[in-house]
């Protein structure tokens, strides 16, 4: 397996690469390495858009190597959150990597020019770039494409406008359709003047076992291709949800106004794949190809000139943008979708902040006053248009203050008991139930992915298994300690039923990696515990925290929580993690 | 009759390279894309357009007849056999290669010849690639 760490100082633009042995044997790979390597940083004494604060990407022992390991971590400081930020994005950027024989890069320093760096394997390149500066994410990677030839397969990450602007929500887009999409990265790049990264390599790893390796591998990739549920990512996609999520009242509408959203069956995986799919593409190394790609055709000029551009698609977006705005034409959608990604924002964090910002203003919170005349209702997709032009130029005050997310903009306007944010991170699109939100509210990255606790709310919604809350609260731990071991290796989360434990001490064993089902579950453990060490040393306070208000008037999948019980459950998580963190975190 | 590879449905690729790995597995036993004799080559700024170039095991092959040294020799039933011994790295066989499907690999600088074995195909989620009967150089060619 891979250990060398390339470091990166883009003030004085050297790069040099070490060996860390003890690290991967520690910490495996992918998250588990970038959270100590985040954690070595102290990024409680760093400002998050300084030259100080730290870019880790990271992959594990089995990217490149098996089907499905394909995904990058990215850890720094949040300056959406302040705090320990994570995102993960697939594409192949992973293989890059892999070929630059690279397992980690960690990037910090500010670049005296826009700018953006070619990584050859070791070789690091810095090449001012004032012409790409304000570009879209999108035209970024075709200029780049062109012209970085590069010596493999290329990667390229970049930044679209929002994150030169230093919006805290700005994104990084990665090949086509994938991003780091959470927590604000764009904005770390951008204040380091560093527009894109293109990756690319030409190392070869002998396999050391070939037989075996071949074996494991093609029981993965063969259990891939023949899975129903893989297949189901293939056809319609993570849309797939929308229809069953509102069957069960869980489909977040109008800022979690409620669970059902009228028109979801014109958003629904279903209706898109019929009348808007242009096709599906992969991930490198992946058979499964979710990733899905809408048409959105429109005439211009006098009706006869048409032009057609091809949206990526997924559940979340259709969330934020779609049910919870109450839009429900998939073409208004798909602009604003195009729109967000050309910006370069997460599209989360930006759905919310609008969702906040249209109850803001019903309630009158704000005014137009602040809005330079714009009128805030659910379902008016032109207006959105508006909104997000004016946030991209900083229009006022008040649109400046939108690129900072929908906590910051509670704390300023008011309106924080419907501002749907966990750990100042914008909510992800469930309201299954108290599972999903304590899920949000606990997981190390306030997402849906850590513990998929709506996932549990869906099982006692159908009968499959009774409420217990100290159960529940044990579920959620462990899921999101084994999913601490898929990110190491790092594994696409869509293929956690095939990389069951026993399936990853094997597919560990041929990579001539050997662990015991203990050792995994120690090394899970020393993760959740250090990355909880980061987030208190950073300010996460583990006495302060509950849901936002409005959850609890809501009907949920489950009904309406009860909040002496929900807050009873937080109370035992917390007093868990905290003793968590007093034994493992070292 | 004779069963050589042709690109089929070549919209219907997804991009996964699942090919290009199986190819550099099977002859090189290494975990890559770059030592496959086929090549999945994707465009800048067209999300989703890919263009597959493989060997199609051509009877008269442009490669053989560039190859100065007989280091590329005319395989029954299609396409070329690559003698190491004889090669002097010279590349000629790459650029008389129209469709650009010979590969090349820049350390050992020499071809990747495609063995027609259909390995690519076997593995191609989506039926993009297929080893198929011919006659005629000309025949099959369906996208």
């Amino acid at each position: 397996m891979i250990n060398r760490i390339l470091k990166i100082d883009l003030t004085k633009k050297k790069a040099e690469v070490y060996s860390d042995e003890k690290l991967y044997e520690d910490f495996l790979g992918g998250t588990g390495v970038a959270t100590k390597l985040l954690y070595e940083q102290h990024i409680e004494k760093i400002d998050p858009l300084s030259p100080e604060s730290p870019i880790i990407l990271s992959i594990g022992p089995l990217n490149g190597i098996y089907p499905i390991a394909t995904k990058t971590i990215a850890m720094f400081k949040s300056p959406l959150t302040g705090n320990l930020g994570e995102s993960h994005a697939g594409g192949r950027l992973f293989m890059s990597m892999y070929d630059a024989n690279l397992s980690a890069i960690v990037i910090t320093g500010k670049l005296d020019m826009p700018s953006y760096i070619a990584i050859e394997n070791e070789e690091v390149r810095f090449v001012p770039a004032n012409s790409i500066w304000g570009q879209s994410a999108s035209a970024t990677e075709r200029i780049l494409r062109s012209a970085e030839k590069g010596i493999g397969k290329r990667s390229i990450i970049r930044i679209g406008p929002a994150g030169e602007n230093l919006s805290l929500m700005a994104n990084v887009a990665v090949d086509t359709g994938r991003h780091f999409g959470r927590l604000g990265l764009g904005a770390v790049m951008g204040s380091k003047n560093l527009k894109a990264i293109v990756i690319s390599g030409n190392y070869r790893h002998k396999m050391e076992n070939f037989a075996e390796f071949n074996k494991t591998y093609n029981e993965i990739f063969w259990t891939a291709v023949k899975s129903p549920a893989m297949k189901k990512y293939h056809n319609l996609g993570t849309p797939q949800n929308v229809l069953p999520l509102n069957k069960i009242n869980s489909l977040p509408t109008r800022n979690f106004s409620q669970g059902f959203f009228e028109g979801a069956e014109f958003l629904s995986g279903e209706n898109l794949a019929k009348n808007y799919l242009a096709q599906q593409i992969a991930c490198a190394n992946c058979p499964v190809g979710c990733i899905h790609l809408g048409t959105l055709r429109e005439a211009f000029e006098d009706e006869t000139h048409f032009k057609t551009l091809k949206i990526p698609y997924d559940y979340e977006p259709i969330y934020a943008m779609g049910t919870n705005l109450s839009i429900n034409n998939p073409n208004a959608l798909f602009k604003l979708l195009n729109t967000v990604e050309k910006a370069g924002w997460d599209v989360m964090e930006t759905g919310i902040t609008l969702s906040w910002a249209t109850e803001a203003f019903e309630k009158g919170l704000i005014g137009t006053n602040q809005t330079e005349g714009l009128i805030l209702n659910f379902g008016d997709a032109e207006t959105y248009q508006k909104v997000l032009g004016f946030m991209k130029e900083n229009k006022n005050e008040f649109f400046s203050d939108l690129n900072k997310g929908s906590a910051y903009c509670a704390e300023k306007y008011g309106g924080k008991e419907f501002a749907i944010n966990f750990g100042k991170n914008g909510s992800p699109g469930y309201i299954t139930g108290r599972d999903a939100f304590l899920g949000f509210l606990m997981g190390v990255r306030h997402s849906h992915l850590d513990s998929a606790g709506y996932s549990i709310d869906e099982k006692i919604i159908s009968g499959d298994l009774n409420a217990d809350p100290a159960e529940e609260i044990d579920m959620l731990i462990n899921e999101e300690e084994w999913r601490f071991i898929l990110n190491s290796l790092t594994i696409c989360l869509f293929a956690r039923k095939i990389y069951t434990e026993d399936l990853v001490l094997r597919a560990l064993k041929s990579a001539g990696i050997n662990k015991t089902s203990e050792d995994l579950k120690n090394i899970a453990r020393k993760i959740h515990a250090l990355k909880y060490k980061i987030k208190i040393d950073n300010g996460f306070d583990l006495n302060n925290l509950n849901f936002p208000e409005k959850l609890f008037n809501v009907q949920t999948g489950r009904g309406k929580m009860d909040k002496a019980t929900v807050q009873e459950m937080i109370k035992t998580y917390t007093n868990r993690i905290k003793s968590l963190v007093e034994t493992h975190a070292q | 009759m004779r069963k050589v590879m042709r690109v089929v449905n070549r919209a219907q690729c997804i991009g996964c390279y699942s090919c290009m790995y199986a190819c550099s597995r099977t002859y090189f036993h290494i975990a890559t894309t770059k030592l496959a004799a086929l090549r999945v080559k994707n465009y800048a700024g067209v999300e989703g357009a890919f263009s597959i170039r493989i060997c199609i095991g051509c009877t008269h092959p442009d490669c053989a007849a560039a190859c100065p040294t007989e280091a590329l020799t005319i395989r029954e039933g299609g396409g070329v056999i690559f003698h190491e011994e004889k090669c002097i790295h010279c590349y000629k066989c790459v650029e008389a290669c129209t469709l650009n499907a010979m590969q090349w690999d820049p350390i050992a600088r020499e071809p990747l010849v495609c063995h027609q074995c259909g390995i690519c195909a076997e593995y191609c989620p989506n039926d993009v690639l297929a080893l198929v009967e011919v006659e005629d150089d000309r025949e099959a060619h369906n996208d």
